[in-house]
């Protein structure tokens, strides 16, 4: 292990009743490094993410976070320090203005009362309108967030992680239910932020093209084990069918 | 070819069981009951309906109420206290149900909405549901009975029974509310470090807040017109002076009563409508 090792992963593995989601495996990931994660449904890729970000614990193995096994991490505002999570866009609050969503990055630094004196009065508007002006929303700062289309409401998802600011960004399928242009905006910003502010990346994908095209490593995962993992500019088509070959034609070809 | 069997289904059956139950209904009212709707209209009826509308209109009566401006004045008193007493049962009723609602929602006792599960929390759950379905299953006019039991006759009592009453249907109907909440921007809250006051704070009070105003607003409208039920039993307001003039058979004060009472329902169905427009632009 290096001192420069964001995500540690040492023999994890993950049972649900008689389902293996995580197979045992290891895995390092650099500080910095931006990944992307893709395999077929069912491959393990949320279960694994959902492990990297502490919501759920590994059954064996250990999994380390900047160094301290993600069991230890007690403290959630510690935690939110460490590892972002963002989703689909339905993870943000529909009813509230933009701005309360992006400030709700803020909320592991701030206590009940700040937070219900920003409620009322919006905080630290300046960190907010800042993140809105990177994700290009800065015009929409007061608007009702369930009103924005699925492609801006992802964009306020990444406003928030940026002002939660966490070491490590993990992304759980972000761009799945938009359509391939917004995708593709969506993913741009999302790199281009985790490299320029020198953050690690790990992002699952069910599109291929972008994860060749804007990740350096891509490890892609089946059956809840390692099924490669290399730099994005060596994997081949052939790599890639065999990664989502229905488990029914391999059946057949034995 | 494989044939495929005649099968009734839900929406035909449905219509055929309608149908079928209309039928053996009226049936039974004409053969069983041996009702006789013509008895109704008899003559004798007749004349006490005009008799009883005439006296309501003041025929025939030196100085009706409605045209008294004393009375009108005692019975203006007599609606803003009425309203006082809705308004205050909706209180009691809504101040109950949200500080009970959060443990009531299966949601929370199974701790996907708190994200934490607490060993005493479907417990708890089990326990306010029960107040709940208790508080709700005895009407208003049995609370308002039993609390001026307790009481001295007034609009407190009845603005306690209301409330008792209301809030049993307030807490189950906003506790499926936060039972049907979408958590997955909860969850996310939580894993961006928001603590649970927090997190009640900006992902549930945003979300379940319109449907609460809508159901407390309904609550009101109910509540205003259940108001001259309570009074009968002596909880004050127009429904208690109501029963009065109706037993000393002062027949224009009860014109006015209702007069009173109608523009008060009116009055109250306006300002519901307004506040749920705004609580779901």
């Amino acid at each position: 292990m290096t001192a420069s090792d964001a995500i540690t992963i040492e023999q994890a593995a993950k049972r649900y009743g008689g389902l293996q989601a995580i197979a045992p495996m290891s895995l390092r990931i650099k500080k910095g490094e931006v990944v992307a994660l893709i395999g077929p449904s069912g491959a393990g890729k949320s279960t694994l993410l959902n492990m990297l970000a502490a919501i759920e614990l590994p059954d064996t193995g250990t999994i380390l976070l900047d160094e301290k096994t993600t069991s230890l991490y007690r403290n959630p505002k510690d935690l939110a320090k460490k590892a972002g999570i963002i989703r689909q866009q339905f993870d943000l609050v529909g009813p509230l203005p933009v701005i309360h969503n992006v400030l709700a990055g803020k909320l592991a630094d701030w206590g009940f009362w700040k937070s219900l004196w920003s409620f009322i009065f919006p905080q630290e508007k300046q960190a907010a309108m800042k993140a809105l002006e990177r994700v290009g929303l800065s015009d929409k700062i007061y608007d009702r967030t369930a009103r924005l289309s699925g492609g801006e409401q992802q964009r306020v998802a990444l406003a928030r992680l940026l002002v939660q600011n966490p070491e490590v960004i993990l992304a759980d399928e972000p761009v799945s239910s938009l359509d391939p242009a917004r995708a593709k905006d969506i993913i741009q910003i999302l790199v281009s932020l985790a490299k320029s502010e020198n953050k690690t990346l790990v992002a699952s994908l069910h599109s291929l093209d972008l994860a060749k095209m804007h990740f350096d490593r891509v490890i892609a995962l089946r059956d809840g084990q390692i099924f490669f993992d290399r730099k994005s500019d060596t994997i081949t088509t052939e790599d890639l069918t065999q990664l989502y070959q229905l488990t029914e034609q391999k059946q057949n070809a034995t | 070819m494989k044939h495929t069997r005649f099968k009734i289904g839900f929406v035909r059956g449905s219509l055929l069981a309608a149908f079928l139950l209309m039928i053996t209904s009226w049936m039974y009212i004409f053969s069983v009951e041996d009702a006789d709707f013509l008895r109704l209209f008899s003559e004798k009826n007749k004349q006490f309906t005009i008799e009883f509308l005439q006296n309501l209109a003041g025929i025939g009566v030196e100085n009706p109420a409605f045209t008294n401006a004393e009375s009108w004045k005692s019975a203006a008193v007599l609606s803003f206290k009425t309203l006082v007493m809705s308004v205050m049962a909706v209180g009691f009723a809504t101040l109950g149900m949200l500080l009970t609602v959060i443990p009531a929602a299966s949601t929370a006792a199974s701790g996907m909405l708190t994200l934490s599960r607490t060993r005493y929390g479907w417990f708890i759950y089990g326990f306010i549901r029960l107040f709940y379905t208790v508080s709700r299953a005895v009407p208003e006019l049995l609370w308002a009975m039993i609390i001026i039991l307790i009481l001295k006759p007034g609009i407190l009592p009845g603005a306690i029974a209301l409330a008792l009453h209301n809030f049993g249907i307030l807490g189950k109907l906003c506790a499926e509310t936060v039972e049907d909440m979408d958590i997955r921007p909860v969850r996310s809250l939580a894993s961006s470090g928001a603590s649970k006051p927090q997190i009640f704070l900006y992902g549930i009070f945003p979300t379940i807040l319109p449907k609460f105003i809508s159901y407390i607003v309904y609550r009101w409208e109910v509540i205003i017109r259940t108001t001259v039920v309570v009074g009968l039993v002596g909880a004050g307001g127009l429904g208690h002076e109501f029963k009065l003039s109706m037993s000393w058979f002062h027949y224009t004060e009860v014109a006015l009563y209702l007069i009173c009472y109608v523009i008060l329902v009116f009055l109250v169905d306006l300002i519901s409508e307004g506040m749920r427009k705004i609580a779901q632009r």
